[in-house]
């Protein structure tokens, strides 16, 4: 039995899983995913559902904080322009008498084209700033556009406060009207999406995005321009945000404003820590943790309380408090994420029965 | 020209509380070079504090009487016209006991809170990246926020002023200024506090500890100054006056979960003054205030909440480092 890394070929090393136990764990995702439409009750496809949208942002989220070293606390707003713009994209093109079949194949495009676009402006001032001064930058831009998405002068479009009524993408006159078939698309995008952004660090863009988290000054003298390559990132990670506010709007009747304010800002931060930064499976078992952990208190809660008022009550706000702890204890405890122990766990299946750990 | 001083005035007195609370921000980033995120649910919880101890407490059956209402207080009072000037002082001097009892509460209690978070949050992580005592800071914020849910069910509520607030009005330049007693009360102690906490840095030995530390923190150590006691120094001082202006902001506003919010705006003036220098600080706090009294005069309340954040994206976009802000020098 051959136990380790062995590899006879540069093809082999070169492979993104390069050892069987990863290989069969994304088969099993992916196996896992395709029988979930067909088999889990509706409650389990709702989960599911935010899982895969919340999987795209905080991608997106971790090309820009966790490869390219900006800290961002404003994605929330990106996720707003995807999801306002797909559905303003729709009935633009129903006004243009675009057949609807093919509409899905121009609003998701238009509408990461629009976040990208709002995301170069957002950019700017990572030219000058960063740190602290860009988390701030963001998370005033974050402020600043949901005030413009609420502001009276633009109700007629975005709806206002009251938020807006979306509409069901329909894809060669398939109907995504329910949530399960919302489900197929979430989950193939989301596939996509984590699959194109790990490709992206084996090009000459992704690893200037490296270069750049790792001492900006340095990557300059070295001929990357920060100008070119910070803007780029930030219009991805804006472009992959834009894509998870396209599929909230698909998936939920209605979007509000204030489901793209500072909560879902950090949830994608808190998602991203948990993960683990910098790394491919960071943002999946980020987002698997900080989704399944209000449903699991949800069950704890009712097996401890029953389904007693004072219970529902205390529910929301322990969440809030295990939100934060779970922050706090992965930064005190596990720097690294849940990549981190992932590898662990591979790593000791892999050389397994020579060493453990 | 009348219209706009009375929005001026409301506007350095909103500005003088933002400096107050930004006094906190920059203390602990001086001392400890951490921006605290999770400022303005501090002071969320030091209002809660007040209105706990006095509101709440005194309210309570066992709780023993503060009123010691004299009797020519009582007589006084009823014969006070309503809404008059002495109405207002003597409604004023009946709480005052609790005033004081809630306020020295309220700063123990959230002198205590920094503490815990100082030692068991910060301490740990002394030498490590800014970042993750940063992200520390964030997640503080759901922790505080859900703690605050879980212990104060209740929605918004009022709380006493700390001072007497009989309406006052002049006649400037021939105009009508209206101001509330308690709004320019405020604003003296906010300014009061935030001058002796400047002067304190300067001169007492603490001070300068604590400005050692801020410079270099191992020669600071290696000089005989305890680093740790400075943090934990920087934050009592940040909670301590957080809670003053919690229970200013809480008199004026309401207690309401939105102080939280509230310190967002103050951590964006912060940036905008520079980070570390209390002098920009508090000219971006006062010119926030103004400019944030123009917008509600001119465009409408909606857009005073965006006004702090408009401001610091266009002075950090010339000025990096904010007005004042000392220029980081990188070496590679």
């Amino acid at each position: 039995m051959i136990n380790g890394n062995l590899k006879a070929t540069y093809a082999a090393d070169e492979k993104i899983a390069d050892n069987r136990y990863k290989v069969s764990f994304i088969w099993g995702l992916a196996a896992l995913a395709a029988l979930l439409p067909i088999f889990a009750n509706d409650y389990i496809i709702l989960v599911a559902c935010q899982v895969g949208i919340m999987v795209i942002a905080v991608v997106g989220l971790n090309v820009l904080t966790g490869y390219t070293g900006l800290m961002s606390l404003g994605h929330a707003a990106f996720v707003a322009i995807g999801a306002y713009g797909v559905t303003l994209l729709h009935h633009a093109a129903t006004a243009l008498s675009i057949s609807d079949g093919l509409q899905p194949f121009l609003t998701i495009p238009g509408a990461m084209a629009l976040a990208a676009v709002i995301g170069l402006i957002v950019g700017l001032p990572s030219l000058r700033v960063k740190g602290v001064y860009l988390a701030v930058a963001t998370l005033s831009a974050n402020f600043i556009i949901i005030f413009l998405i609420e502001l009276d002068a633009f109700a007629p479009w975005t709806g206002g406060k009251t938020g807006l009524t979306t509409v069901d993408p329909s894809i060669f006159g398939w109907v995504l009207d329910t949530q399960r078939e919302v489900f197929v698309l979430i989950a193939v995008m989301a596939f996509a999406t984590v699959l194109l952004v790990q490709n992206l660090f084996r090009t000459r863009v992704g690893r200037a995005f490296i270069a750049i988290r790792e001492r900006d000054y340095s990557a300059e003298i070295l001929g990357i321009s920060l100008f070119h390559y910070k803007l780029t990132s930030f219009a991805i990670s804006a472009a992959c945000c834009g894509l998870a506010g396209a599929l909230m709007a698909y998936f939920y009747a209605r979007v509000l404003p204030e489901q793209f304010e500072l909560l879902l800002s950090l949830q994608l931060v808190a998602a991203l820590i948990v993960g683990g930064m910098g790394r491919t499976m960071g943002p999946v078992f980020g987002v698997l943790v900080i989704v399944l952990s209000p449903e699991l208190l949800k069950v704890v809660l009712s097996a401890i309380a029953g389904d007693s008022i004072e219970a529902a009550q205390f529910r929301a706000p322990l969440q809030e408090i295990i939100f934060g702890l779970l922050i706090i204890g992965f930064i005190m405890f596990e720097p690294l994420g849940m990549t981190q122990i992932s590898d662990r766990v591979f790593r000791a299946l892999n050389r397994w029965p020579f060493a453990r750990g | 020209m009348g219209q706009f001083l009375q929005f001026a005035i409301n506007g350095l007195m909103s500005g003088a509380i933002y400096a107050l609370i930004a006094l906190g921000i920059v203390a602990i980033y001086k001392a400890t070079r951490v921006v605290n995120f999770a400022h303005g649910y501090v002071i969320m919880i030091g209002a809660y504090l007040y209105y706990t101890f006095a509101v709440l407490l005194p309210a309570a059956p066992w709780f023993p009487d503060l009123l010691f209402t004299p009797a020519w207080l009582v007589e006084a009072k009823a014969s006070a016209q309503m809404f008059s000037p002495e109405a207002a002082w003597l409604a004023w001097l009946e709480k005052l006991p609790r005033i004081v009892f809630g306020l020295i509460c309220a700063i123990i209690g959230s002198a205590l809170l920094a503490r815990l978070i100082e030692r068991f949050l910060m301490r740990p992580l002394l030498g490590q990246s800014n970042f993750a005592m940063i992200m520390i800071t964030v997640g503080l914020i759901s922790v505080l926020s859900g703690a605050k849910s879980m212990i104060w069910t209740g929605d918004a509520a009022s709380v006493p002023h700390l001072a007497p607030n009989p309406a006052l009005r002049f006649e400037v330049f021939g105009s009508k200024v209206f101001i509330f007693g308690a709004n320019l009360v405020s604003m003296g102690l906010a300014l009061l506090i935030f001058a002796a906490i400047v002067i304190w840095l300067r001169r007492s030995s603490s001070g300068v500890a604590m400005r050692a530390a801020s410079e270099d923190q191992s020669t600071a150590y290696s000089m005989g100054i305890s680093v740790p006691r400075v943090f934990a120094n920087a934050w009592v001082l940040a909670a301590a006056t957080g809670a003053i202006a919690g229970a200013i902001l809480a008199a004026r506003d309401g207690v309401s979960p939105a102080l939280g919010l509230f310190g967002f705006s103050v951590l964006a003036i912060v940036l905008m003054g520079g980070l570390d220098s209390f002098v920009g600080v508090f000219i971006s706090a006062m010119a926030v205030g103004i400019l944030e009294a123009l917008a509600q005069w001119q465009l409408g309340g909606d857009w005073v909440e965006i006004t702090p954040y408009v401001a610091v994206l266009i002075v950090i976009l010339i000025r990096p480092h904010g007005l004042l802000g000392q220029k980081e020098i990188e070496r590679i």
